[in-house]
């Protein structure tokens, strides 16, 4: 059977506790192509069963729901199944199998969650701000992975006093801090107004960016390597914006 | 918000003192947990990489000189007395105010701050100390901050910067004194590990008083140039090991030699990435993978070049080997060529629930093209006869090399990456 859902943990909850009587499931929250003569079930969110199933659960691993959290927020086009094949293991161990790495469910998920964890890392490093002239800062990013809230904490506790957004311009959504509390938001487009000395700050910092490499030394595959070029679009160093004509010039920046 | 004055340096300066601080390798972030207090930025203990230079080496610090105008004469260096180029020199309100405006921007993880010998060691010191302490205090910074020491300064400036800085450094510069003495004639050895040593204990007293705020709490580092030298890899290694063991360093970086300026008494060509490259991989083995610079390799010896470090250890107690991956304890998992340390610890987690086999491994994603002839499992053996690893090894090895070089003398990121590699 194939199981549709909307993303949601309770949906997927729900969705795992029908996949109990199912010798193979497979859930997606995709627009996957129907194969002609494969059964298939819309799940709606069903709080109470969720609701048993998560306790349940919890009671074999602690941790579990963070996993869960995390697997869903995976930009691999089978992460939602990935999920459920490992919170079944769960069930079926009745333990956390998070270290059973000879389990190719438990293995799978490991992956998917690392790849997160580790996208998360890379974005503390990635993530440039600009400032606006209100002094707020704000960050369009692009990553593979719905992460844009896990970033808040991190600039939270190093600025606490600067107002920020953090916008996934990908999925259209943004997390904000307002200098006090941190929410969410849907964001298709923002309006910066830039603050007078956005414009130098971003060229001394490409001339920095510049000045510290050593030419002779070049390793463009290592740079890509360590900093995939899909991460570049949002990076002033290498769209280099506002030094018009030099080399290695790029999409103008701030994209408007 | 936030208010400060800092000024805003002008581009020419910041390009003259960068362009003379990048041949410095060290800009790691790590081993600092600073809390923020009330200000801005805080330490983020496994560092952090914020970009990549096309020279493929990761800018996670804000590396900079507070002057280049050295009175010294250096051999190897491009700031030397002697040398004819731009000079400049920074005022620390320049500086903080840099570090302040890119770390806003998340553009750094804090400042590496260095200085050419300016005047004299006392009052180069003695700026140092001020841009850290205004950095702390005025500024209200609390993100990394990693300050090299300058040698033949007074030691209580040196101990009063350790109050505000992450991290300090002194370079040791050349792996001899006499290679130190011919190059750099108005260093000395002592110049470089007293103050090194001092510091050491101080660190330990403020430990153990258990007294307010930080002194260093990342620790020293230290960087040695490699190849401007005649010293072999065994002596380098053997000094290394020492200032892990015996001073407590918590990384030295070895410098592969860049021929920046000529004199007769320096090699006119560039040292090799891979000798660089194999320096790193075996100082990893000293320490994360418990191995003694003495097993490597003997003191008037290089390492070899066709292996790795540990492959070529390896092969040469092929007695020990083959080892049963769903037995063998952590210690001896480490010690396989191919499995690193996360390898070793999958491994070990994995197997208590299974007995695993050569597909699991492969699942797991363990690197095999080296471990299999180092292994068996589940009794069964998948190498190539012993008198045929050799070759296959080598031609292996030449083919990553292309690749990898210099890996090593990279960050976080890199260092994390490679851990399942050596
Ligand atoms: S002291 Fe020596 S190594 Fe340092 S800047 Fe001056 S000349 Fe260069």
């Amino acid at each position: 059977m194939i199981y549709f859902y909307d993303g949601t943990q309770e949906a997927f909850l729900t969705a795992l506790t029908l996949s109990f009587h199912d010798g193979e499931p497979f859930l997606t929250s995709g627009n996957k192509q129907l194969v002609l003569g494969q059964e298939t079930a819309f799940v709606r969110a069903d709080p109470e069963k969720a609701k048993r199933v998560e306790k349940r659960l919890l009671s074999f691993d602690k941790d579990c729901m963070h996993d869960l959290d995390t697997l869903l927020r995976s930009g691999d086009a089978n992460k939602d199944n990935v999920a459920l094949v490992y919170f079944r293991l769960i069930a079926e161990k009745k333990r956390p199998v998070r270290t059973m790495l000879g389990e190719d469910a438990a293995l799978a998920a490991d992956e998917c969650i690392r790849r997160v964890g580790f996208e998360v890392h890379r974005f503390h490093g990635f993530v440039r701000f600009l400032q606006s002239a209100s002094g707020a800062l704000y960050a369009p990013i692009s990553p593979d992975n719905d992460i844009c809230d896990l970033l808040v904490p991190h600039f939270r506790a190093r600025l606490p006093q600067y107002p920020f957004v953090i916008h996934d311009v990908k999925r259209k959504k943004a997390a904000v801090y307002d200098g006090e509390h941190t929410f969410p938001a849907p964001l298709e487009e923002a309006e910066i107004v830039l603050s007078a000395n956005e414009e130098k700050w971003q060229k001394l910092w490409i001339r920095y960016y510049d000045s510290v490499n050593i030419p002779s030394r070049e390793r463009l595959r290592q740079m890509r390597g360590y900093m995939p070029v899909r991460y570049w679009k949002f990076m002033p160093e290498k769209t280099r914006p506002f030094t018009d004509g030099e080399e290695g010039g790029g999409a103008p920046f701030p994209p408007s | 918000m936030m208010c400060y004055n800092g000024g805003m340096i002008d581009e020419r300066t910041l390009m003259i003192l960068t362009e003379s601080a990048k041949y410095d390798v060290s800009c790691s972030s790590s081993g600092s947990g600073r809390k923020n207090e009330g200000g801005i930025g805080n330490g983020y203990a496994s560092g952090c990489c914020h970009s990549f230079t096309p020279d493929g080496r990761c800018i996670s610090l804000l590396k900079i000189l507070l002057s280049n105008d050295c009175i010294y004469n250096c051999k190897y260096c491009l700031n030397r007395r002697d040398n004819d180029l731009p000079r400049a020199t920074a005022t620390a309100d320049d500086i903080c105010g840099l570090v302040m405006d890119f770390y806003k921007r998340n553009y750094i993880e804090g400042l590496f701050l260095s200085s050419a010998v300016h005047i004299s060691p006392d009052y180069t010191m003695e700026q140092l100390f001020l841009v850290a302490k205004k950095l702390r205090t005025e500024y209200n910074f609390h993100g990394y901050i990693h300050v090299k020491g300058i040698p033949h300064a007074s030691m209580e400036t040196v101990q009063k910067t350790a109050l505000y800085a992450d991290r300090m450094s002194f370079n040791i510069e050349l792996p001899s004194e006499s290679s130190l003495k011919l190059l750099a004639p108005q260093k000395d050895r002592q110049s470089l590990l007293v103050p090194m040593a001092q510091l050491q204990r101080d660190k330990e007293i403020f430990k153990a008083e258990k007294r307010k705020g930080h002194f260093i709490p990342a620790g020293q580092t230290t960087q040695m140039i490699v190849g401007a030298s005649p010293e072999k890899d065994g002596t380098i290694l053997r000094l290394s090991q020492g200032l892990y063991r015996k001073k407590g360093l918590k990384r030295v970086y070895y410098s592969s030699y860049v021929p920046v300026v000529h004199d007769s008494l320096l090699p006119e060509v560039a040292g090799g990435a891979l000798r660089e490259h194999r320096l790193y991989q075996a100082d990893w083995l000293l320490r994360f993978y418990g191995f003694d610079a003495e097993e490597l390799l003997p003191a008037d010896g290089d390492l070899p070049t066709e292996f790795d470090p540990k492959c070529a250890w390896a092969l040469a107690h092929m007695e020990l080997f083959p080892v049963e991956i769903n037995r063998a304890p952590l210690e001896t998992l480490l010690r396989v060529p191919g499995i690193g340390a996360r390898g070793a610890q999958r491994i070990c987690n994995a197997r208590w629930y299974t007995k695993l086999t050569f597909e699991h491994l492969k699942k797991m994603r363990i690197v095999l093209k080296r471990a299999r002839h180092f292994i068996t499992v589940g009794g069964k053996f998948y190498g190539a006869a012993e008198t045929a690893v050799r070759g296959l090894l080598s031609a292996e090895e030449s083919r990553a090399n292309a690749t990898q070089l210099s890996l090593f003398s990279m960050n976080e990121i890199a260092l994390s990456a490679l851990t399942g590699e050596l």
